[in-house]
């Protein structure tokens, strides 16, 4: 997203800047304090002050370091800029703008007080516009307007690419030559044949019979080119998706986190599946046709003129009103269906809702109101669908009539020639099918933009993903480290976006082998402080260093082969047993794998599963319980003898039973190395050396259980209420059964 | 279920103050003329001072939130008065706009609502240009000329009733047709795709 608009000559002479002053921070803001849309205000930030500007007029001037709270506050459907100036009490309101702009404004905001603080790091965006400020054109969830970005279009690149299919293409354009070629010349025999040979008493049996056979050799090849063709066509356009879909899947693999959660996950399996399908679709229905119909179009017009012009010129001349016939027709049929596949959605998401939801609605006793509001939905689609059928049935019929309307002048200005013996019966014949040549495709060649356009978006979104650099990778000069887990958080700020900071200024020493227990209401940022240890993301300001390193510094692998991550909901992949506790350690023997599945207390149940360590599991697979599950993440992370070790509620909702189990596989784990471990449950965090509370973005207090319970505080504070609700649920226990 | 007694003292009135907090959620205080006072402040916003009719304390506000409960159908009932922090707990609850508060509060809040809820009234459609899945619109509207595009998905234009529209499009920003039949037969055919 662009954080640095060009600001217009007018605006810059307005703003005057200072020798050393530059602009850091530019946009444009879009409604006024009265409501109304506006254009040619702006918003500036540079070193030194924060300028409104409106039209060519500063309207509003804060120096930066005189700037005591700047935010953007989003509203509904807009968005305000609050500020608060050294020595005033009050907050202010100085800007106002659309949706266009409000995430924009809160990056530059962000960015202002990152200046006034001193730090010379500019902020920012990942996040894509939905249009291009510049053109208004839709963007396809790509970073650039592919139109406006004066990079190397997509399309080239996608043509130079398509260079690694030469001898596919070759051999394409020769059968595409060849029947060509071959339809050009059937016209010409059967002109021959009707002038010389299909007359009575000139005519012998012989001819006609080599006649019969040239034609269906002639059509054996055609036939045969354009098997062939398509073939190619088909598997040339299945290799371009394969390899590109590959690269996509390697990049995606490569990307940062960031890159991943930025985008639904829906629109990225799009662009593996999807958007190649529509290469391939296209390398198929248009590419294998296209050149062929063109080439045969304009030979059969110059063949056409050589025999007669004028009548060349009378069939030329009906092509632009069957072409725009048939694009308007096009059109309204796009209209209509587009119309009745929006009305055949809403059936479809309101069959959904009402079956998704069948307990409520049967428990409400609604059944006759849904089953009216149904029928009305259905009705109406019913009413759509008859109009559009009927539409295609009555007009198709006529609109081709009327595109072959030039072939009836032909047919008759020809006629009277032959008759007039200026044209000979074979002639006519073969100028007939000429014209059927060029009228035939037409219909079809009104696809094609279409289509173009549809590769073109696919390719844009494709290409998107290609030349995304990834944001966590390795330095140049990153080393290769053993670690013995001592952890260092200096100054930590960071939010998934950054305007919308989750962690600030966090500083926190932990030694190797510790223990710390992360408390905190939900989404106060336990699990994003894990995640920067993790190195998923990487953080906005300060640093992370491990052993006295920069987090930065180290080689990602080498890194990530040192921690251990047993998380809440632990994926298993479909696959053994065996496979999955693999996974962490691919070259682990057998011994230590079934090492670790008993220091995880996993052993046990694995061996009794009927396929014992190759029991398959994942999606269709053995049905493990939550708490087997779980045992089978630690013992993943176990086998790779971790030095950081990271728990987010590993032992959540789970039984009795296999927590206790679990505690005790945890605590061998925990035991020599450093550990992260989020907990909801208090007690689960009674080993921990030392807790860490995270309130408002902040760490509020740090300290042993009894340092905190003798503070009061928060901590304090969570976990006499979570005593008393579990002496409500007892006293409700015990309760019930006296009831009954 | 009765109170159950807790060892130590701490604890029972830590439950007590829970209960209090949530009692104090679910009551719905109404604000009134007779008992709060709102007051412009110098940055845009609006300060209250509120006094509570059971404890008689008063409470002030340098700045609040002000929200509607039904902002579509009901735009002068059950405004909320919020507190300006994340949390945005309610203060209390206006009635009515035109009968519990006097004009020139109600001006004040009116204000503050125009800068919260921006959904500009399209009075003109130009044109609507249907391209590959999205929709541009060249529109006039109350707030003055203006293009956006929309997905072509029918979550993008609702209908909040029958002759109602309401469109959003893909930066977020909603606009609304407040009765699409009495749009010219002209504007009417651009728009039938989204009917």
């Amino acid at each position: 997203m662009n954080l640095k608009f060009k600001l217009p000559k007018p605006q810059q002479e307005a703003l005057g800047l200072g020798e050393r002053e530059s602009i850091r921070y530019c946009s444009p803001y879009d409604i006024d304090f009265a409501g109304h849309w506006t254009k040619n205000g702006y918003l500036v930030v540079t070193e030194e002050r924060l300028v409104v500007l409106e039209n060519e007029e500063i309207v509003e001037e804060i120096p930066v370091a005189e700037l005591t709270y700047l935010k953007c506050e989003p509203l509904v459907n807009n968005g305000i800029l609050v500020v608060r100036r050294a020595g005033e009490k009050e907050d202010r309101i100085l800007l106002r703008f659309s949706m266009k702009h409000v995430s924009r404004i809160a990056f530059i905001a962000k960015g202002a007080l990152l200046l006034k603080e001193g730090s010379a790091k500019e902020v920012v965006s990942r996040e894509n516009d939905k249009v291009c400020p510049v053109c208004g054109r839709a963007l396809h969830g790509t970073s650039e307007c592919p139109k406006c970005s004066g990079k190397p279009s997509a399309f080239r690149k996608f043509i130079s690419f398509c260079g690694n299919y030469k001898f596919s293409l070759i051999v394409i354009a020769l059968l595409m030559g060849a029947t060509s070629a071959i339809q050009l010349i059937i016209p010409k025999v059967q002109a021959v044949f009707i002038d010389k040979h299909l007359r009575p008493e000139v005519g012998t049996n012989q001819q006609i019979i080599t006649y019969a056979i040239t034609m269906a050799i002639l059509y054996v090849m055609i036939i045969g080119a354009h098997v062939s063709r398509y073939y190619m066509c088909m598997s040339m356009g299945t290799r371009i998706s394969k390899d590109l879909r590959r690269q996509l899947y390697y990049k995606l693999q490569k990307l940062s986190l960031s890159f991943i959660q930025d985008r639904r996950p829906g629109a990225l399996m799009n662009r593996i599946t999807g958007d190649t399908a529509q290469i391939r679709r296209f390398m198929e229905d248009a590419f294998a046709g296209m050149f062929s119909c063109i080439i045969t179009m304009v030979s059969a017009v110059i063949i056409m003129s050589r025999m007669n012009w004028k009548l060349t010129i009378l069939c030329v001349a009906f092509v632009p009103v069957a072409l725009g016939l048939s694009i308007a027709f096009r059109k309204n049929i796009h209209r209509r269906f587009h119309m009745q596949w929006h009305k055949s959605d809403k059936i479809n998401s309101g069959l959904q809702d009402v079956l998704t939801g069948i307990r409520v609605v049967k428990s409400f006793g609604t059944e006759e109101e849904e089953a009216e509001n149904f029928k009305k939905l259905a009705s109406e689609f019913a009413k759509v669908q008859k109009r559009n059928e009927v539409f295609w049935a009555e007009l198709f019929p006529i609109i081709s009539f009327v595109m072959g309307l030039g072939i009836y002048f032909v047919t008759y200005f020809g006629g009277i020639r032959v008759l007039g013996e200026t044209m000979t019966v074979g002639d006519l014949t073969r100028f007939v099918a000429y014209a059927w040549m060029l009228y035939g495709p037409l219909g079809w060649m009104t696809f094609l933009p279409r289509q173009i356009t549809q590769l073109l978006t696919s390719l844009e979104r494709i290409y998107d993903v290609l030349d995304e650099e990834p944001l966590i990778k390795d330095h140049t000069d990153a080393v290769e480290k053993e670690i013995t887990g001592a952890v260092e958080f200096r100054n930590v700020s960071f939010g998934y976006r950054s305007y919308e900071p989750v962690l600030e200024k966090i500083n926190l020493k932990v030694k190797p082998g510790e223990m710390i227990g992360l408390v905190g209401a939900s989404g106060t940022g336990k699990s994003t402080l894990i995640n920067l240890i993790m190195r998923l993301y990487e953080v906005d300001d300060g640093q992370i260093l491990i052993d006295g390193t920069d987090i930065n510094e180290l080689k990602i692998e080498k890194y990530h082969s040192q921690l251990g991550v047993v998380l809440q909901e632990n994926f298993l992949f479909a696959g053994t047993i065996y496979n999955n506790l693999k996974f962490a350690k691919p070259d682990a023997t057998e011994e230590e794998i079934i090492r670790a599945a008993k220091m995880a207390n996993a052993h046990d149940f694995i061996v009794k599963t009927p396929d014992g360590y190759n029991t398959y599991v994942g999606e269709h697979g053995f049905n493990l319980s939550g708490g087997e599950r779980q045992r089978l993440a630690i013992a993943r992370a176990i086998l790779n003898n971790p030095k950081i070790l990271i728990l987010d509620e590993a032992t959540s909702a789970l039984d009795t039973e296999s927590e206790y189990l679990i505690q005790k596989a945890l605590e061998r784990l925990t035991a020599n190395c450093t550990t992260f471990a989020i907990a909801h449950r208090l007690s689960t965090l009674k080993d921990a050396d030392r807790l860490v509370v995270i309130d408002g973005h902040h760490i509020a207090e740090i300290g042993t259980h009894n340092e905190l319970m003798e503070k009061q505080g928060i901590y304090y504070g969570l976990v006499t209420a979570q005593l008393q609700m579990q002496a409500l649920k007892k006293e409700e226990g015990e309760a019930e059964p006296a009831v009954g | 279920m009765g109170m159950k007694q807790f060892e130590g003292a701490d604890e029972e009135f830590n439950l007590e103050q829970m209960e209090a907090e949530t009692e104090q959620m679910l009551r719905l205080r109404y604000i009134t003329k007779a008992n709060a006072v709102f007051e412009r402040t110098k940055g845009g916003f609006v300060a209250l001072d509120l006094t509570d009719a059971d404890t008689k304390e008063t409470e002030h506000y340098d700045r609040i939130r002000v929200v509607r409960s039904f902002p579509f159908t009901d735009r002068n009932h059950y405004v909320s008065i919020r507190t300006i922090d994340e949390k945005s707990k309610e203060i209390g609850m206006i009635l009515d706009m035109e009968k519990d508060i006097t004009p020139e509060t109600r001006a004040m809040l009116e204000e503050q609502m125009d800068i919260r809820y921006f959904t500009p009234i399209i009075t003109k459609i130009h044109s609507i240009k249907d391209e590959y899945g999205h929709a541009y619109f060249d529109v006039e509207t109350e707030q003055g000329p203006c293009k956006f595009v929309i997905y072509m998905n029918s979550s993008s234009v609702v209908n909040l009733s029958d002759v109602r529209l309401l469109i959003t499009d893909l930066d977020g920003n909603r606009f609304e047709i407040p009765d699409f039949t009495r749009l010219s037969a002209k504007e009417l055919k651009m728009l039938d795709l989204f009917l």
